[in-house]
């Protein structure tokens, strides 16, 4: 055998042995991926279970002063632009699965009862910020509006076209709000100006900013909330 | 021919391991490496240090893609790895196993009196493996805090903050890496592959 078969087997046999790990790791990579779906789909509805097993509905999450708050931990995340919306025009919807739909402005929403709350706001990605938050209780709009009896869920809308869904338990807990106060001053617009969900029992993407539609249902509909439909978890209490 | 030795019959080899401990090892191993890989993978969303602009994880042999793959990878393996050493700490506390088989007084005297290298070597992998325990139990407690802070603030409070919590959950990550290798290295070291065999598959 001279040098140049020599030299041409061993790069032959090389590029094979190069060309099988790729594949390997590409079709490894790619089962992980299809994997993750099936995963998620196994044990989601089995951790919701639990998770909503433990969840009390009407206990207040503990609190904490008003020193304790992390005024730059909060991190701004929005999955598009911010929208500016008009106070003087601005109208909150609540409709759906509701005997009174309301059709409610900043001056009347914000004659409801105020109430304020120190907790602690939970990124998805694993960092959290103490937040004071101010606002409605949903809890508050929801006797105005007189869910029907059987509403289940509630549908969030935001001005950016950003959606969400929730369990109507977590959204009548004591500490869900649209919020229009953050740390003591008005909202700022990338926060979510003029309304937005606060809540210490949601996980942040759960909490949607600018909200401007709050629809009750009976059923969950396959479209249930902006990252849900790609893939993080629809319950994410905490 | 017909076999006339008068050599008693060779004894079977006595069972190093019950039934039930290769099966937590098996079950351990497996949901633990599951937890680790895609542990790290949600660690990337927003490293412990530094936050996005901190050191990041190379992506080779992380669990799930993305962060969502990840949390679902992570919380799919939690119920395996808990509920294991859930009925693992229970057996071994029904059969007395914890009495015997765990590190004990009479090892740390090994190390302080014993001339046997063998002797000391064992005193160390007893000391090793029972060190696992604490570790994995610290990270399902962390990792309770974390999953539902605000259904028990009081583990989050008990390691002071959030920050603190998050340090402490990573923390194990390493510690049960660092364990993996001792633990190979002693087991190897104290009684053999025949040692070794006998937690995965001997009979």
């Amino acid at each position: 055998m001279d040098t140049e078969t020599q030299e041409h087997l061993d790069r032959r046999s090389f590029l094979r042995i190069a060309g099988f790990s790729g594949a390997s790791l590409l079709m490894g990579s790619a089962v992980l991926t299809l994997a993750e779906g099936g995963v998620g789909k196994l044990f989601e509805p089995l951790n919701q279970k639990v998770e909503e097993l433990i969840f009390r509905p009407q206990q207040p999450v503990p609190e904490f002063p008003s020193s304790a708050i992390e005024p730059e931990a909060l991190i701004v995340n929005s999955f598009r632009g911010n929208p500016i919306l008009d106070p003087a025009s601005f109208r909150l919807t609540i409709d759906g699965a509701v005997h009174n739909p309301l059709s409610l402005d900043l001056v009347s929403i914000q004659k409801l009862p105020l109430t304020s709350m120190v907790i602690r706001h939970v990124c998805v990605e694993g960092w959290a910020a103490i937040v004071q938050w101010g606002g409605v209780r949903l809890q508050d709009l929801l006797q105005l509006a007189q869910p029907k009896a059987g509403a289940r869920y509630a549908y969030f809308e935001s001005a950016d076209g950003y959606y969400e869904s929730w369990d109507l338990a977590s959204v009548l807990h004591p500490q869900t709000l649209l919020a229009y106060e953050k740390n003591g001053a008005p909202l700022p617009i990338e926060n979510g100006a003029p309304l937005r969900l606060a809540s210490p029992i949601k996980l942040g993407y759960k909490q949607s900013k600018w909200v401007t539609r709050v629809t009750l249902t009976n059923q969950l509909l396959p479209r249930k909330g902006y990252w849900e439909d790609i893939g993080y978890e629809w319950y994410a209490g905490l | 021919m017909v076999e006339t030795s008068l050599s008693p019959k060779p004894r079977p080899i006595r069972a190093l391991q019950t039934t039930p401990a290769k099966i937590f090892h098996w079950i351990n191993i497996i949901s633990l490496s599951i937890m680790l890989t895609s542990g790290l993978q949600i660690y990337n969303a927003n490293p412990v240090f530094g936050g996005r602009a901190g050191l990041h994880i190379p992506p080779i042999g992380l669990l799930g893609g993305w962060l969502a793959g990840g949390r679902h990878w992570h919380f799919a393996s939690m119920g395996f790895f808990s509920l294991n050493l859930l009925w693992y700490g229970l057996y071994i506390l029904v059969t007395r196993r914890w009495r015997h088989r765990y590190v004990a007084q009479n090892d740390i005297k090994a190390l302080q009196q014993s001339q046997n290298p063998k002797r000391r070597i064992y005193a160390w992998h007893r000391i090793v493996y029972t060190s696992i325990i604490p570790i994995l139990l610290l990270a399902i407690f962390t990792g309770i805090g974390m999953y539902k802070p605000a259904q028990f603030p009081w583990i989050v409070d008990f390691f002071g903050d959030w920050f603190a919590l998050r340090v402490m959950h990573f923390f194990t990550v390493p510690a049960v890496i660092l364990f993996a290798l001792a633990h190979s290295w002693l087991a190897l070291k104290a009684g053999g592959e025949r040692l070794v065999n006998s937690m995965f598959w001997d009979k």
